[in-house]
């Protein structure tokens, strides 16, 4: 390895190496090899099923990988649940389903896991909580319950939810698919802000504008694999891969 | 009744809401709406009239109900206060002591829970109360009885007051005074030997519908955290548990609890050191729960079932740790998907308990059958006998769906 690898990985909050994922005898990720520094935002693109959210959810282990390491922040991803918990702790996840705790208000979701876990005294989380929704843009609906909002708000709310434990990355699984296209726009915004802030984020998400305009850089995966990671601006002007080429002209329309 | 289909191609006007249309407007959509619609409603109105005509006419007219007045407190306490099991009949304090207890704690609840349970604790109070007024003579029912029975109002109170003046008002110390009320109960029944004024009754001599409730409290109390640790047993990951579980859940399904209550006499007592004492409500109370507790583990397993993985996942992504997830995220919202299925069982359950009779135990309905029975005399009021303590058995199980019904309102459920 020369010099200068060594001081990229010292940059590289997440590092993957030749990772496989097996779901019994399917091949869902077929050697992952790829990394990311601090402050990054990486969009990752892919025909359905190719992967990605396997992939990013083996990330924060919500799948085990079979074959390969993941390491996140320093933490190797092994069966050690310590590491688990520790890696859990720094890598925030928001879903496409958005998966908020429907008995508990908007407030108590986004309080639950920092009293919970990082055991902040209850007032202290209250005040970073409130703080956190005016930061979605949504301080008003702090005391309903989450079967009350709408879907584009829900979002927010979970994107708060995350952010309260201070993570340090944000893994995003198609944030805006399940929402109507007048909310899309609401919480495109709200992750456009977060990268602006210098937040490392890994994003599934098909919204090309959004990906050209936030990205660093495109991971492109077919068939549980990266078949093309290249900075934004180089990806979209000048695909390299006939795959990706074709997979842009179906997107792009 | 089924609103009929609109036959009519034009498109339908917009109605006013229907609270301005008034009674005539809300019986033409919902009673006669249709030609079927309309028969349906004369039928079913015809029945309901006839029902009540008939049924008022044998309450009021033809029905004896003198044989319930001969009965009388035995319906509650049973043989409690006869000479074989109290010899001076002097026990009968201590059954109103209990419910003196219990009603003071239901003050205490209605603090700690509010709405249907406040109004739930004024029903019992104001029935033990009224209670007191009954047309006895004196020397059936002294004077010591009624204003026992009176004190259940400023208990109502004292427990109120209590937990809302107090620290004892925290739902933590509530729980620990519940348990401890009913513990106080047990013992204050069962007596203590050499206790002036508490000597001890045999459990065989506890009867009526104090026994069909200590039975059902302490079943659904002991069933519902029992079930819960078995649903989450069958669903964990070590297969020996699991195994436990599942054998556990699937036998005491399997067998009529009629079978589990004989077998219990017997059974039980293997379980339990030589020198334990065998006790027949001891056995009843842990046959009835532990049956509970495999339908209620069943329950609340569906519930768990019912449940989004992504749930799961969203509390694991935030860095709960397992049982932090199970309990906060995954059991509060699986409950409350099943409070119905639930409350159900606790139904059955308290109904069941009647079922103690086959093992020896005089329960309320045993009560009734026996006194028929004994008494030939009486045989021609069967029929009142059995309408009566259906209605207290309805009564009891009403309070409880009716809470089930006010709980769901509270918690939204089926609306988020
Ligand atoms: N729990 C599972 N069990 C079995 N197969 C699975 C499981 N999860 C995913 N797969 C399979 O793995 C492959 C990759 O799935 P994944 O969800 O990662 O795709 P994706 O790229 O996110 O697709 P989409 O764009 O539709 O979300 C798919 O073929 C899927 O059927
Ligand atoms: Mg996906």
């Amino acid at each position: 390895m020369t010099t200068e690898d060594q001081s990229h990985e010292a940059d590289d909050i997440i590092i993957c190496r030749d990772v496989h994922k097996w779901f019994g005898n399917f091949h869902a990720l077929r050697g992952v090899t790829t990394s990311v520094r601090r402050g990054q935002v990486v969009v990752v693109i892919g025909p359905s099923g190719s992967g990605k959210s396997t992939f990013i959810r083996t990330i924060n282990r919500l799948e085990y990988h079979q074959r390969g390491q993941i390491i996140v922040d320093g933490f190797e991803m092994t069966d050690d649940v310590r590491n688990i918990d520790a890696i859990r702790r720094e890598v925030g996840m928001v879903f496409q389903s958005f998966n908020l705790f429907p008995h508990l208000t908007v407030m108590r979701n986004i309080t639950l896991a920092p009293t919970k876990v990082r055991h902040v005294p209850i007032a202290e989380a209250d005040a970073a909580a409130l703080e956190l929704l005016e930061r979605v843009g949504i301080p008003e609906q702090a005391d309903k319950y989450p079967g009350e909002l709408s879907g584009g708000q829900q979002q927010r709310v979970a994107i708060a939810r995350a952010l309260a434990m201070q993570p340090k990355v944000m893994l995003f699984d198609e944030p805006t698919s399940a929402l109507d296209p007048e909310m899309i726009k609401e919480v495109l915004d709200v992750m456009r802000e977060l990268a602006a802030s210098g937040m490392t984020m890994i994003v599934v998400s098909h919204e090309i504008g959004f990906a050209k305009e936030v990205a660093d850089s495109i991971l492109m995966f077919d068939e549980g694999k990266v078949i093309e990671e290249r900075p934004t601006s180089e990806f979209f002007d000048h695909p390299r891969e006939d795959r990706t080429k074709a997979f842009l002209s179906q997107i792009l329309g | 009744m089924v609103a009929g289909q609109g036959t009519t191609p034009t498109p339908a006007p917009v109605l006013p809401p229907r609270s301005e249309v008034g009674a005539v407007g809300w019986a033409r959509a919902n009673l006669f709406s249709s030609w079927y619609n309309s028969l349906l409603t004369v039928i079913a109105s015809a029945a309901v009239v006839l029902g009540l005509w008939f049924g008022l006419n044998w309450v009021v007219l033809d029905a004896e109900w003198g044989v319930i007045e001969t009965i009388g407190g035995r319906f509650i306490i049973g043989g409690y206060n006869t000479d074989q099991a109290c010899p001076g009949n002097d026990c009968f304090w201590r059954p109103q002591a209990a419910l003196l207890m219990t009603t003071a704690l239901l003050g205490m609840l209605w603090v700690v829970a509010g709405g249907v349970v406040g109004r739930i604790a004024m029903a019992v109070a104001a029935a033990a109360a009224l209670c007191a007024f009954l047309p006895y003579s004196m020397e059936r029912m002294g004077l010591d009885v009624r204003l026992l029975l009176l004190a259940n109002l400023p208990a109502l109170g004292v427990g109120w007051a209590l937990a809302r003046y107090t620290p004892v008002g925290k739902p933590r110390w509530v729980l620990v005074t519940g348990v401890s009320v009913f513990l106080l109960t047990v013992v204050l029944l069962r007596g203590i030997p050499g206790v002036w004024g508490l000597q001890p009754v045999p459990t065989l001599y506890w009867g009526g519908l104090t026994l069909n409730l200590l039975l059902a409290v302490a079943g659904i109390a002991l069933s519902l955290p029992l079930g819960i640790a078995l649903a989450l047993g069958r669903r964990s990951d070590l297969p020996i548990v699991k195994l436990l579980c599942v054998a556990f859940i699937e036998i005491f399904r399997g067998v009529p609890l009629i079978t589990l209550l004989f077998a219990s006499q017997h059974l039980v007592p293997l379980a339990f050191p030589e020198a334990f004492p065998r006790n027949s409500l001891f056995s009843a109370g842990v046959v009835i729960t532990l049956f509970s507790a495999a339908y209620m583990a069943e329950n609340i397993r569906g519930g768990l079932q019912s449940l989004h993985p992504g749930q799961a996942e969203a509390a694991r992504a935030l860095g709960l740790a397992g049982w932090q997830t199970t309990l906060l995220i995954s059991l509060p919202q699986a409950i409350r998907n099943v409070i119905p299925t639930i409350v159900g069982q606790f139904i059955s359950l308290f109904k069941d308990t009647s079922l103690v009779y086959i093992i020896g135990m005089v329960d309320m309905v045993e009560i009734g059958r026996t006194f028929i029975l004994g008494n030939p005399e009486y045989r021609i009021s069967t029929k009142e006998v059995f309408i009566f303590i259906a209605l207290v058995f309805w009564a009891f199980t009403y309070g409880m769906s009716y809470a089930s019904r006010r709980l769901e309102q509270r918690l939204g459920v089926g609306t988020r």
